[in-house]
């Protein structure tokens, strides 16, 4: 039916066209007009057929087209983005900083620890929560960087101070406005005494 | 020479406080006659509140050096709006002796780092002529660029710094 569509279109568009061409005599003009227009209708109806068959090869409706695969979409209107439904038993790959502490108490420290440096400008801590902190320095500085309201409220339910929040938005444009990302510095010092734990500096640059 | 140099561009007190320089001469600081000021270290506030011992090196005694002292991280690391706080100022120190030789024109001054973490850096440049080094007009607001620059005293011959914070900071554990 497509093609067919196609072919007489393909025909009634040459004539067509040659009478869209600008007439060269005034006395053909009439004619050119009374040709248009039934052929310009023709040529809507058979274009808007085009674009019917066009728009039928685009899914009709993504959820329609996500329940047939999988069973478990049914929760999700949207594509998830996963392993398979595999599980390993090693931690092979994965690179989130466990930090020797359960998932709530991980997410507290490192609030915590990114609450004082916005405060502080420097501390000393050991390497691994250092370089576990950077992600979310970074993020904290590109929310202030963003400035809406919304940015506001995102940085307010992570950092635990509001005035370091407030103080954030207002001084981000000054001190990093030019520069694109990588807002803080490691430097190693000397293990602590107690346990020889590897300690390091991180600051805001 | 950069090895040298390291910990000092790392530490950001080349950048902040001066500039690029070569290092070529011998800087000793000592606190309590024990504690050996290394780039990046962390003394206690109870060590740094007598002035320490600073053994310089240079070839002969004729040489004349100055020493400052300064915090470029006052009041606070993370807002430093008074940034550079001069603590001391020792100048026409002869060369391979230490700082008790020279005049001091500006008092030591105890370090209290109050909120975060700060840098305490000791500068050491050589003078073109003996007296020709003036105190500056405050204690705030120093820049140890321009300084150098009013006295002629160039790029720095040496330079040392430590870490500090307030003693009651890390009680917690």
């Amino acid at each position: 039916m497509a093609c067919a569509s196609t072919s007489a279109s393909a025909t009634w568009n040459m004539s067509s066209l040659r009478s869209a061409i600008p007439p060269i005599h005034a006395r053909s003009a009439s004619s050119v007009h009374l040709s248009t227009g039934p052929s310009s209708s023709r040529l809507k109806f058979s274009s808007s057929k085009l674009l019917h068959s066009f728009v039928g090869l685009a899914p009709l409706h993504p959820l329609l087209s996500l329940s047939s695969p999988d069973s478990t979409s049914f929760e999700h209107c949207f594509t998830v983005i996963d392993n398979g439904g595999r599980f390993f038993a090693m931690r092979h790959g994965k690179r989130v900083p466990k930090l020797n502490r359960p998932p709530d108490q991980r997410r507290a420290l490192l609030r915590a620890l990114t609450t004082q440096l916005l405060k502080h400008g420097r501390i000393k801590t050991t390497r691994a929560r250092a370089s576990a902190m950077r992600k979310y320095v970074d993020k904290m500085v590109t929310l202030a960087k963003d400035g809406s309201l919304h940015k506001r409220r995102q940085a307010l339910g992570f950092i635990y101070e509001k005035e370091i929040v407030h103080a954030l938005f207002a001084e981000v444009e000054e001190r990093y406005g030019d520069r694109n990302g990588g807002y803080t510095r490691i430097i190693r010092t000397l293990p602590r005494r107690g346990d020889n734990a590897p300690m390091a500096y991180i600051e805001l640059v | 020479m950069s090895r040298l140099m390291e910990p000092l561009s790392v530490g950001r007190v080349i950048g902040e406080v001066v500039d690029n320089f070569i290092p070529s001469v011998k800087l000793n600081v000592t606190y309590n006659s024990n504690k050996q000021v290394s780039n990046g270290h962390e003394l206690m506030p109870a060590v740094i509140t007598a002035k320490p011992r600073v053994e310089i090196g240079g070839e002969d005694m004729r040489a004349a050096y100055t020493l400052v002292m300064t915090d470029p991280d006052a009041p606070s690391p993370s807002d430093a709006y008074l940034r550079e706080h001069l603590h001391w100022i020792v100048t026409d120190i002869p060369g391979t002796t230490d700082a008790s030789f020279g005049r001091e024109i500006v008092s030591y001054e105890t370090p209290k780092p109050a909120i975060g973490i700060h840098r305490y850096v000791f500068i050491l440049f050589k003078q073109r002529a003996r007296h020709s080094v003036r105190p500056p007009a405050s204690r705030d607001h120093f820049n140890t660029r321009s300084f150098a620059e009013e006295n002629g005293l160039g790029l720095p011959v040496a330079a040392v710094y430590f870490n500090a914070q307030r003693e009651t900071a890390c009680r917690k554990r």
